[in-house]
């Protein structure tokens, strides 16, 4: 898509854009990545913390374990993941190191000059969701480094962000689960109305927070412990379990669990990230060891 | 006592070669038809060659024979990344490699062996009438009915559950209708199927048989009520349980406008020929 804009308007004529605009405009992903020394990796330590992705969300579908049991799992798809910015300890908030992740490559015709400024810095497209991950100093990546679905593994937990559907205005039964009026034996014209608002004479006000109808959805929302039944490091696809918030083709933001019973101590996931280089090329598909693989032989349940 | 049995041998075997005789001339009969009719002595009787046996390559696979794509296989019209079903599709290529699915339509008659621990044998199989087929991708689904010790048992199976071992087609004919939801409401009769069954031999090129059958129903009340145009139901021998004035009661919920509707229109002939070129390809690998 960038590709095809920056083609385009060099068609249109050399003087709606200066040649060295175009020449430093982040068309390439490879290509265009500065030719300075890449950044020291370390090892992990207890408490190290390391960076996320952003993802697109395809669909569901039905997974079967090899005891034969059926779950269901969300298709999320890692589409031009990369480090767009390093935020050190000091400009962050003072106790953590920040990066700054992008996902999904997007036109940059409709984005402002300040939007573009920090892949232009990058050397990277622009990128529909950009993303904060609070990371620990020794998981810090050098911008521009792409980042894939390998990193997370078969196995490992996870928590999914992401803007749950919007349901535009809504009652208060929708909304917050009330149990609303009966249909009949009398009722006048209430079968949805929250009902009482509140205590009476003492406060005699509605306390803040009070649940009422009003816009519901399109908010973030995180869905925890999350396990990864499966790795496809072709297409870069995450098979999670469970559903995820928002609609399909919405981009979320995935980080390893904050739960302390679903830490990834036994499994080594890739610190600070997944290089091609250092671990070579892994196996097309990396499944989990409960879950069934379509290639082998049905089931018997002995 | 023996004499008399001795003579009744020789009377059985001297029948049993009258029959013999009696079939041999059928036999010439049928291959020389003009041979006895009177008034053809000038020119020689015309040889009628027998007719020819049909050689069944049983060499070849099946299925192949007949170009036919499961319904699973075509992708239902959404805003979906056509990523997701291509994936899908190789899941369910690698699964159909395993486990052999015939091809069988709403009406065939079906035995599924399925891997049960609480089953004798540890393998359940279960025969009946396919009357619905459901779901895409992974989750396709198909319902088979029977009536056991005048029970009626359905069963929904799921097409790539991996504890399913064999599925057998005994018949495959299709019906009037895609959906034979409505033979709850009929008599037991054409919902039950014997579970020892013999598998009926059908042929691997042509068209699949339609079985033409309208079904006799209940009394109603009907579970559902099958008359109105929305099921579309070509199955039901409607005049036998319902009167004209109720048929045309039943037109009201009529909506004749929705064949017109082009937003509903859903034209999946080109993509099925793709996906269906796709499927082969990757079967005979």
């Amino acid at each position: 898509m960038a590709a095809w804009s920056c083609r385009f308007l060099l068609q249109r004529g050399p003087r709606l854009i200066s040649p060295r605009a175009a020449a430093e405009s982040p068309v390439q992903l490879v290509g265009c990545v500065r030719t300075t020394m890449p950044w020291q990796r370390h090892e992990w330590t207890e408490g190290s913390r390391r960076v996320g992705l952003v993802a697109v969300k395809l669909g569901m579908a039905p997974i079967w374990t090899k005891t034969g049991e059926k779950h269901a799992v969300t298709m999320l798809q890692v589409q031009d993941c990369h480090v767009i910015k390093c935020l050190p300890k000091e400009e962050y908030d003072g106790h953590t190191a920040a990066l700054v992740v992008g996902g999904k490559n997007v036109s940059p015709f409709h984005r402002s000059e300040h939007y573009m400024e920090m892949f232009r810095n990058a050397g990277v497209p622009p990128k529909q969701k950009i993303t904060t991950f609070k990371v620990s100093d020794n998981a810090i990546i050098k911008p521009g480094t792409p980042l894939y679905a390998a990193h997370f593994r078969p196995g490992q937990y996870v928590d999914v962000t992401a803007k749950s559907i919007g349901k535009g205005f809504q009652g208060v039964m929708k909304r917050w689960g009330f149990k609303g009026q009966p249909a009949s034996h009398g009722q006048t014209k209430t079968h949805r109305r929250p009902g009482a608002s509140g205590p009476g004479g003492d406060p005699a006000k509605v306390f803040k927070g009070k649940k009422m109808p009003g816009r519901m959805g399109n908010i973030y929302v995180t869905a925890f412990g999350l396990k990864i039944w499966r790795v496809n490091t072709k297409y870069n696809v995450l098979y999670v379990n469970g559903s995820v918030p928002g609609h399909r083709n919405c981009v979320l933001k995935i980080r390893d669990t904050v739960l302390p019973t679903r830490g990834s101590t036994l499994l080594s996931p890739p610190f600070p990230t997944y290089f091609t280089e250092d671990e070579g090329d892994l196996a097309e598909d990396l499944y989990d060891d409960d879950l069934f693989i379509h290639t082998e032989p049905s089931l018997t349940l002995t | 006592m023996a004499a008399c049995s001795k003579r009744l041998d020789k009377f059985i075997v001297s029948l049993r070669l009258l029959r013999n005789l009696q079939l041999q001339n059928e036999r010439f009969l049928s291959t020389s038809l003009c041979r006895w009719a009177p008034g053809n002595d000038s020119e020689p009787p015309k040889f009628i060659p027998p007719s020819k046996p049909v050689i069944i390559d049983k060499t070849q696979a099946v299925a192949t024979l007949r170009k036919f794509l499961s319904p699973e296989f075509i992708p239902p019209r959404q805003r979906t990344n056509p990523l997701k079903f291509s994936m899908e599709r190789k899941d369910m290529i690698r699964r159909r490699k395993i486990l052999n699915v015939p091809e069988f339509y709403p009406g065939s008659i079906l035995a599924v062996s399925m891997a049960d621990p609480n089953a004798t044998g540890k393998i359940n199989r279960f025969v009946g009438i396919c009357i619905q087929r459901g779901g895409k991708g992974l989750g396709a689904t198909f319902v088979l009915r029977n009536i056991i010790n005048q029970q009626g048992v359905e069963i929904c199976y799921e097409l790539y559950n991996p504890r399913i071992q064999k599925i057998e087609v005994l018949k495959l004919e299709k019906r009037l209708d895609d959906n034979l939801m409505y033979l709850r409401d009929a008599l037991p009769e054409y919902s039950t199927v014997d579970p020892d069954m013999k598998p009926v031999p059908f042929p691997p090129t042509g068209e699949v048989p339609l079985n033409e059958l309208k079904v006799k129903m209940r009394p109603k009340p009907w579970s559902k009520r099958w008359e109105r145009p929305k099921f579309n139901i070509q199955g039901i021998h409607f005049d036998l349980c319902l009167v004209p004035k109720q048929m045309e009661h039943a037109q009201k919920w009529a909506q004749p406008w929705q064949e017109y509707d082009m937003l509903k229109e859903y034209d999946t002939s080109k993509l099925e020929q793709q996906i269906l070129s796709e499927v082969q390809q990757e079967m005979s690998k």
